[in-house]
């Protein structure tokens, strides 16, 4: 069963009252001081003491000399020092009664037998201490909603709902941007490097019973206990989404290859299987991790696969339409009733069919309101895909037009498009049915960001959104199928 | 069990498998339809099988130590009467002059439509199994599915229509659906095989024939066992 999450013993590793922090000082350029500048610059608000053999101060914090100086017992250890004192500094740690570590430093098995060796000793002696440890050679965890950062880069974004487990430490910080600017957030992101004593299957468990956490997301290079992994998965999936990329090729991976059938098929295809079996949706780049991300965390789930595709232009609409035909989803026309309903709102020259397309309308209300609202309505519509295209130039002359003083203008234009992006949240959540809206407009501009304060899933292109919509409906079935293999078994 | 002694009877003899003929028992312990074969050793005991078993009929040497057949020309097919069979029957043995072997005498299952069913021990995962187009195209079209053991008759079906060449399983060119249920059985026993069994290193199922009224039949089987290396 999956622990609450203070039960659980990642819990005082991502949320530490206190951190004993090695490796840091006084000289700006270090790794040790940039990672402590950033935990402090994020606003962690728990104790933190510095272990400097030298410096009194260090970032203007009281240094110890030694651990055992230290007035309290840290419930974490931060480590970013020289290989070679690493497995030393974790058996002080173990005496003085500290259970948790984030091991940043590197020179273990990543380097070679040598570094393998010496792995081994630092196993040996969390298991004698009973320490956990992330790491090493990782950059740690940072979790938004405790204000805890131990990589270098700093998180300026806003507290999120993406949980991360990567095998890659880039992957975490070199993203805090990148979500920032798709309106998003990391809950908890996990670098899990060497696994020493905590792997991927640990840090997913831990994010399964995350409160913060919507959806899991996984970059994943290969998973050791493959067992474990699909049993925690199929636990979780029932409950929380998540999505995986998968990067095959590696040398455990290639081993992996069913022997026979080696020249039939790489690693790469029995990770697809046992992501399906396990109920992980796989994403097949970076971007799509995030993407779909972005669609699980936000939308209601669709109780179906029929999509209605509302434009205002024929282009735009045929594009959504095709690529809605290529990923397996359904174009049905609108019943007579909404038909009926629409074709006021619909001008002759548009269609009321499906994409339907309003071609010209002089009133964005009906375009962003009305119409939704009763595409939504029918019982047909699983899912409503949004030609969203409100450049802040267009409102803008209408509002020279109607006298809006010039001062005023920007204001203006940035209050019609969140109370459009607004009425569009509003709508998913009353009618339970997910809205995903695409565009060839940027993410910068004022209606764009807009609908990303709004909490709503926009994509560059029909094709980034369709695939994520797939992506829900994979997912949807994922759960159906789960829970049928369950109740077959009793 | 029956599966249990004969594979523990071939891990002491050193087998590095099961022959044709063990394999099948074994996969026919655990539910997987196989064709309907004797093994003889004379020429009276081949004329004797095939009146139980009927024409066409093929011929096969069986031997664990025979794992590659057909490269060896050590099968002999489309077998349709007794002189057949006998002519047959001697080229096959003066083949295997000096080995020790036996001869297989089964039934002829036609039918153009062919997978590949298998099992292997992953590091990772422990026992997986593999749903495959067969036949020709195999190597080339590479359209494979796995999962990890054990599967249930729900994981079998999404097995089976993940394949890129699925619709070959539905009614096809005049040619009646796949009999899914027993489909469905091959994969389940070869996850199970692999779990009940450590020394199972590999099981192999190839080809499974479907015919023209969508019968499946184990035609060809391989149950490679674990090294006893030291």
């Amino acid at each position: 069963m999956t622990p609450t999450i203070e039960q659980h013993r990642l819990y005082p590793l991502t949320c530490p009252r206190s951190i004993a922090f090695f490796g840091a000082s006084n000289n700006y350029s270090s790794m040790g001081t940039i990672i402590l500048r950033a935990l402090l610059d994020f606003g962690y608000a728990g104790e933190v003491f510095p272990v400097h053999p030298k410096e009194t101060t260090v970032q203007d914090l009281k240094a110890y000399a030694r651990v055992e100086d230290i007035p309290a017992v840290p419930d974490l250890a931060v480590v970013v020092l020289p290989t070679r004192i690493v497995c030393e500094t974790m058996a002080v740690c173990g005496e003085k009664g500290i259970r948790n570590a984030i091991i940043v430093s590197g020179g273990f098995k990543e380097t070679g037998p040598e570094g393998a060796g010496r792995e081994k000793e630092l196993i040996r002696i969390a298991d004698q201490y009973g320490i956990r440890i992330i790491g090493p050679n990782c950059l740690g965890v940072t979790n938004t909603h405790h204000r805890l950062n131990t990589t270098p880069h700093r998180y300026h974004g806003q507290a999120g709902f993406v949980g991360l487990a990567s095998q890659s430490g880039s992957f975490v910080t070199q993203m805090f941007t990148y979500l920032d600017n798709l309106g998003l957030g990391f809950s908890t992101a996990f670098s899990i490097g060497n696994e020493a004593n905590t792997d991927l299957v640990d840090c997913l468990e831990y994010l399964g019973a995350c409160p913060h956490t919507r959806v899991i997301a996984l970059y994943v290079e290969a998973i050791r206990r493959g067992r474990e992994f699909v049993e925690t998965a199929r636990r979780i999936v029932p409950h929380k989404p998540i999505v995986a990329l998968y990067v095959g090729g590696s040398e455990t991976g290639r081993k992996a290859a069913l022997s026979h059938t080696g020249s039939m098929s790489g690693p790469d295809d029995l990770y697809d299987g046992i992501f399906r079996q396990s109920g992980v949706v796989r994403a097949a780049s970076l971007a799509e991790l995030f993407d779909f991300c972005m669609a699980f965390g936000q939308l209601p789930e669709p109780a179906g696969d029929n999509v209605f595709v509302q434009t205002h232009s024929g282009g735009p609409g045929a594009v959504a339409a095709d690529a809605c035909g290529r990923a397996g989803l359904m174009l049905p026309e609108p019943s007579e009733s909404t038909k009926a309903r629409i074709a006021e709102l619909v001008p002759a020259t548009g269609s009321i069919r499906n994409p339907i397309d309003v071609t010209f309308t002089k009133d964005i209300v009906q375009f962003f309101s009305s119409l939704p609202q009763a595409l939504l309505d029918d019982p047909q519509c699983h899912l409503l895909l949004l030609y969203y295209y409100l450049p802040a130039d267009m409102i803008k002359r209408a509002l020279v037009r109607m006298g809006v003083p010039r001062q005023d203008l920007d204001a203006k234009i940035e209050e019609i498009a969140k109370m459009m992006c607004d009425n569009i949240r509003q709508m998913i959540d009353s009618r339970k049915k997910p809205i995903v809206c695409f565009s060839y407009q940027e993410r910068g501009e004022t209606a764009m960001k807009m609908l990303a304060q709004a909490g709503i899933p926009f994509y560059q292109g029909p094709e980034r959104a369709i695939r994520s919509i797939r992506a829900m409906i994979d997912y949807r079935n994922y759960k159906r199928k789960l829970a049928a293999q369950v109740a077959g078994i009793r | 069990m029956e599966a249990d002694k004969m594979i523990a009877a071939a891990m002491s003899r050193g087998q590095r498998a099961l022959s044709e003929h063990e394999s099948k028992l074994v996969l026919q312990a655990y539910g997987v339809p196989v064709t309907r074969e004797t093994l003889v050793n004379s020429r009276d005991g081949a004329l004797a099988a095939a009146g139980q078993i009927g024409y066409p009929l093929v011929l096969k040497a069986c031997s664990p130590d025979l794992m590659h057949k057909s490269e060896g020309g050590f099968v002999m097919v489309g077998l349709a009467n007794e002189a057949a069979l006998l002519e047959a029957y001697d080229k096959l043995t003066a083949r295997l002059k000096g080995m020790t072997a036996d001869i297989l005498v089964q039934e002829m299952i036609s039918g153009n439509r062919e997978l590949v069913v298998g099992m292997n021990r992953d590091p990772q995962f422990g026992p997986c199994v593999m749903l495959g187009l067969g036949g020709i195209m195999t190597e080339i079209l590479k359209d494979t599915v796995f999962r990890m053991a054990p599967i249930d008759a729900i994981e079998a079906a999404d097995m089976a229509d993940q394949l890129r060449s699925r619709k070959m399983l539905d009614a096809f060119r005049g040619q009646a659906p796949v009999d899914r249920e027993s489909l469905y059985r091959c994969l389940i026993a070869a996850g199970q095989i692999g779990l009940d069994h450590d020394a199972v290193q590999e099981i192999d199922i190839n080809p499974v024939l479907i015919s023209a009224a969508g019968k499946v039949t184990a035609v060809d089987a391989l149950i490679v066992l674990r090294s006893q290396a030291g």
